[in-house]
């Protein structure tokens, strides 16, 4: 999941609630595809509280 | 041209007239250029041969001097005051009595800002005929970058605007800043460079190129066609947010968002956490919803099955229960009782069924069975 983007993350989390909220999904799958909107949305919120904002300067050594 | 020297043993010596004319006559050489300043100390005088100017770089650097037959400058009937910008077409010369160097101008222009915006506009219809500004090239931004590029000028002000309205919707922002140039001829490849360097940054998701406002020449290197091009094909998606509202410099069109305020510019590339923790909190409760309307579901029909099967045995008795009653009700259907009803008699000889006459003969004893009881008979 770490290689998600915040994006993917979210988009994928609708695409979820999309899917179980129509209802025509295996009962097996429906677990499943619950347990990782629960991960989606722990992801998504830990980017959310966890990062701190950071103000960097380019310098000119950082030119490689 | 032979310049002659004096021998001094083995010292080659010239004199300051030889000197000059050796640099002179190498200067001469050099080909004819266009040099764009700003006209001071312009001195002309009837009695004089020629005209005399000092063409200066706008933001106090350098000087050169300029000459012009008084004729030829008198034909352009240009009117030229102190201060104006101009494009003069000259070679270099040395005024070999003084050692002077100097612009010997075969012809100036005008360069105010009426040409200016004419360039400008030419620029801008060459730029939008390749599709540099088309709609289709623009790319979305990010809605949460990862990490934000921010190019602005050594003056604190649109740096600090920027920083400032991207933490306050999104106290999490990441942001690299290149403090560049963003005024004068050096600008443009400054900037360009600065927007290189950043994309070379890893996780860096979209750049936002800002400067406050200014006078239009202020603005003029964002119209660069060099930088107009480098923000259109920065791999990283750029949003300008240069100038005001009413100034458009090249680069806005080019770039994939408008920004007319640092405030803009913020909203353009980071959420509103508030926003954005709000959205998570409710999808992640229709999340659950959906879940649970699933499982209901589910649970429905495995209800429903269980009661058939709990059915099912009792069901299969009574079907087996009917269908012996449908065969009874066949049996009864085809017992002969029904025909002797009616009036018929069967008649046995010796327990076997008397079917055809020649089976009796007379004396012989029967059993005469009808509805209602049986009696014995004798043939006759």
């Amino acid at each position: 999941m770490s290689e998600l983007t915040f994006e993917q993350a979210e988009r994928e989390l609708g695409e979820i609630v999309e899917r179980l909220e129509r209802g025509d999904v295996p009962l097996d799958e429906a677990i499943a595809l619950w347990e990782r909107g629960e991960a989606l949305y722990r992801f998504c919120r830990e980017r959310l509280d966890t990062a701190h904002g950071r103000i960097e300067e380019l310098t000119r050594q950082s030119q490689s | 041209m032979k310049v002659e020297a004096l021998e001094y043993g083995d010292k080659r010596v010239y004199t300051v007239a030889s000197f000059n004319k050796g640099v002179g006559a190498w200067l001469s050489r050099l080909p004819t250029v266009w040099v764009e300043g700003e006209v001071t100390e312009l001195r002309r005088q009837a009695a004089w041969q020629s005209v005399f100017l000092t063409l200066k770089d706008p933001d106090g650097g350098a000087s050169v001097g300029v000459t012009m037959p008084r004729s030829k400058f008198d034909a352009l009937r240009l009117e030229l005051k102190d201060g104006e910008r101009v494009h003069v077409f000259g070679r270099p010369e040395l005024f070999e009595q003084r050692g002077d160097f100097r612009l010997r101008a075969l012809s100036i222009e005008r360069f105010g800002i009426g040409e200016h915006l004419a360039a400008l506009e030419r620029l801008k219809q060459k730029l939008a005929a390749e599709g540099i500004f088309a709609a289709e090239r623009k790319r979305p931004l990010p809605r949460l970058p990862r990490r934000i590029g921010l190019v602005t000028g050594n003056d604190a002000a649109a740096k600090r605007d920027v920083v400032t309205s991207v933490t306050a919707r999104f106290p999490a922002a990441q942001v690299l800043v290149a403090e560049v140039y963003v005024q004068g001829p050096r600008a443009p490849a400054a900037i360009i460079d600065a927007l290189r360097r950043l994309c070379q940054q890893p996780e860096l998701d979209v750049i936002v190129l800002a400067r406050g406002g200014g006078s239009f020449e202020d603005l003029l290197p964002f119209s660069d066609e060099r930088l107009v091009r480098a923000v259109a094909t920065c791999p990283v998606p750029v949003v300008s947010a240069v100038g005001h509202e009413q100034d458009t410099p090249l680069c806005d069109l080019a770039a994939d968002a408008r920004a007319s305020t640092p405030t803009a510019a913020a909203k353009l590339v980071v959420p509103d956490l508030r926003d954005l923790v709000e959205r998570l909190d409710r999808q992640r409760a229709a999340l659950a919803r959906g879940a649970r309307r699933g499982l209901e579901r589910h649970s429905q029909r495995v209800i429903v099955l269980v009661e058939r099967l709990r059915r099912a045995p009792a069901l299969a008795v009574e079907r087996k229960a009917a269908r012996l009653e449908r065969q009874a009700g066949r049996l009864r259907a085809l017992s002969p009782r029904a025909t002797l009803d009616r009036g018929y008699a069967i008649v046995r000889k010796r327990e076997a069924i008397v079917r055809a006459a020649r089976e009796v003969e007379p004396g012989d004893r029967v059993e005469v069975e009808v509805a209602e009881g049986a009696f014995g008979a004798r043939v006759e």
